[in-house]
């Protein structure tokens, strides 16, 4: 858990088998930082009953988008 | 150009003329295909233009409202649609190297909506890579300019349409809006922009980026343009599974009132004061604006809405992951035919695991009950688009939004309709903007709200010095 972002986002790119082109590592690692944060800022602290936004409300027999 | 140019009509005065039969859809086509022809080599607001087969939409509006079958007020309009939009027998290649050549089979619904209404298609606008790539040189097409000062970023992603309807170079566009980018280049590009209610308006045949938050909606000259607009595009569509099945109320109608009496709007001060302080310019103007709508009839108070950071936060997670799962195979297959901007910012949804994207799903749920009980005794809620108005073309970065970040995003997130209009301009001559957000499903008050406060104010008589 003390694994800095540097390393954090390493591992993840690794396990998540992206193969980033030249240039790309230094933008997605800043990116990443940003992420994180947002995940800490939303929190997982919820309640078991809290429900997720359910925002889809398909007509019956609706047809596919596109 | 002047001011009596058939470009700068409105859609409302244009319909006139052409309901009086005082104007000729015919002409009015040909004098845009002339302004596009001379303007936008400079301002690359069109992807693609097609001349020949809206001049012939034009000439048979023509003819059938000559023989008495007027179809309504945008029957003879010239329009332009944002390219992630499908036309049948027209490419739409969403900005992007990935998407060049294919063809739709059909309209998407909006576009056939706006086609049987009797509106005519000028042509497809520039839009950023996959409506997130931003403004970027490394794409097939180059990036939109500001007709304010065409060094300036006309924001978007709706770039093009916002750039084409401040120039002139259409009546009204259709643009989408995940995180701002319907209200984001009407902002900028000094014009009414209006999201709908998520499900007012059906998203079928536009390329998705974000599920949950993608909403399709105009932009206009004027408010009162917008509901015109509106009116025609809004209703139920099983081709969209996130379409309400719920009566369109008459949007027109509702801007009858001319004064605000009895309207309750709520200043979401701490948002553009603490979360993300708006520049000088932005706040003097807003200010001003909420003593228009005061003198206007209107109640002001303050209302406290939850962090701008949270909503931002939310968002953020559940578009980023959203869109990498609708790019995943093409961003593992072919990375390289991406733009970088639109390769970063959809290959970052990778790392969103599964949980958070619950715990966003679940954060977003309450920010939804939290804005709703806020809004107890508001109408629709005012607060500046954006804190800034247009940078130099090329200046955002690719994560602007962490530094300056946005105040339309967090209706996104609601899905409440959220308009966007001109409220003056900075001293460089740069629309600034504000921002009217409603309950859902009411955006004739929104509308209402808007079309008063255009009417009580001089901003729509200054367009474009091109």
């Amino acid at each position: 858990m003390a694994d800095s972002i540097e390393v954090r986002f390493a591992v993840e790119t690794e396990l998540l088998g992206l193969k980033l082109l030249p240039g790309q590592e230094a933008n997605l690692r800043a990116a990443y930082a940003a992420l994180r944060d947002a995940v800490v800022l939303v929190g997982a602290d919820y309640s078991f009953e809290a429900e997720p936004a359910h925002v889809f409300a398909p007509a019956p027999g609706a047809e596919r988008r596109r | 150009m002047t001011q009596s140019d058939p470009c700068f009509l409105s859609v409302t005065e244009a319909a006139a003329l052409i309901a009086a039969k005082r104007l000729s859809p015919v002409e009015l086509t040909r004098a845009y295909l002339d302004r596009i022809e001379r303007l936008d080599g400079t301002l690359h607001a069109y992807v693609r233009v097609l001349p020949d087969e809206a001049l012939a939409a034009a000439r048979a509006a023509e003819a059938e409202i000559a023989a008495g079958r007027h179809r309504g007020p945008l029957h003879g309009i010239p329009f332009g649609l944002k390219d992630i939009y499908d036309t049948a027998g027209v490419p739409t290649e969403g900005g992007s190297k990935l998407c060049l050549g294919p063809v739709p089979a059909a309209d998407a619904t909006g576009a056939r909506l706006l086609k049987q209404a009797g509106a005519i298609l000028l042509g497809k606008l520039t839009t950023w890579e996959f409506a997130i790539g931003g403004t970027a040189f490394d794409t097939p097409f180059p990036p939109a300019r500001n007709p304010w000062n065409p060094e300036r970023d006309p924001a978007g992603s709706s770039s093009g349409s916002g750039a084409a309807v401040a120039a002139g170079l259409c009546a009204m566009a259709m643009g989408s809006d995940t995180g701002g980018s319907i209200r984001w280049p009407a902002a900028w590009c000094g014009l009414a922009g209006l999201k709908p209610t998520y499900g007012r308006v059906s998203r079928a045949g536009i390329m998705p980026l974000s599920f949950s938050l993608d909403h399709a909606g105009p932009l206009t000259w004027t408010v009162e343009d917008a509901a015109i607009v509106l009116q025609a595009i809004a209703g139920h569509d099983p081709r969209d599974p996130a379409s309400a099945d719920r009566a369109v109320p008459d949007y027109w109608a509702a801007l009858a009132s001319s004064d605000l009496q009895g309207v309750r709007l709520g200043v979401a001060r701490a948002m553009f004061e603490r979360d993300c302080p708006a520049s000088g310019a932005m706040g003097s103007a807003f200010d001003a604006a909420v003593e228009v709508l005061r003198g206007l009839g209107a109640a002001i108070a303050e209302i406290k809405l939850p962090p701008l950071a949270l909503y931002n936060a939310t968002a953020s997670l559940i578009s980023r992951s959203e869109g990498f799962a609708i790019h995943e195979k093409t961003l593992r297959e072919r990375p390289q035919d991406y733009g970088a901007l639109a390769r970063d910012r959809l290959t970052i949804g990778a790392y969103v695991r599964a949980s958070d994207m619950v715990q966003a799903m679940r954060r977003r749920l309450i920010l939804v009950e939290a804005t709703e009980a806020a809004m107890t005794g508001f109408d629709a809620i005012l607060l500046p688009t954006c804190p800034d108005p247009a940078p130099v073309l090329g200046e955002l970065g690719p994560y602007f939004d962490n530094r300056r970040p946005m105040y339309m995003r967090p209706f996104n997130l609601t899905g409440q309709p959220a308009l966007s209009l001109c409220n003056g301009f900075d001293d460089m001559g740069l629309p600034l903007s504000l921002q009217i957000v409603g309950r859902h499903f009411d955006e004739a008050t929104v509308l209402r709200i808007g079309h008063a406060y255009e009417r009580a104010t001089p901003w729509r008589a200054r367009r474009p010095p091109l």
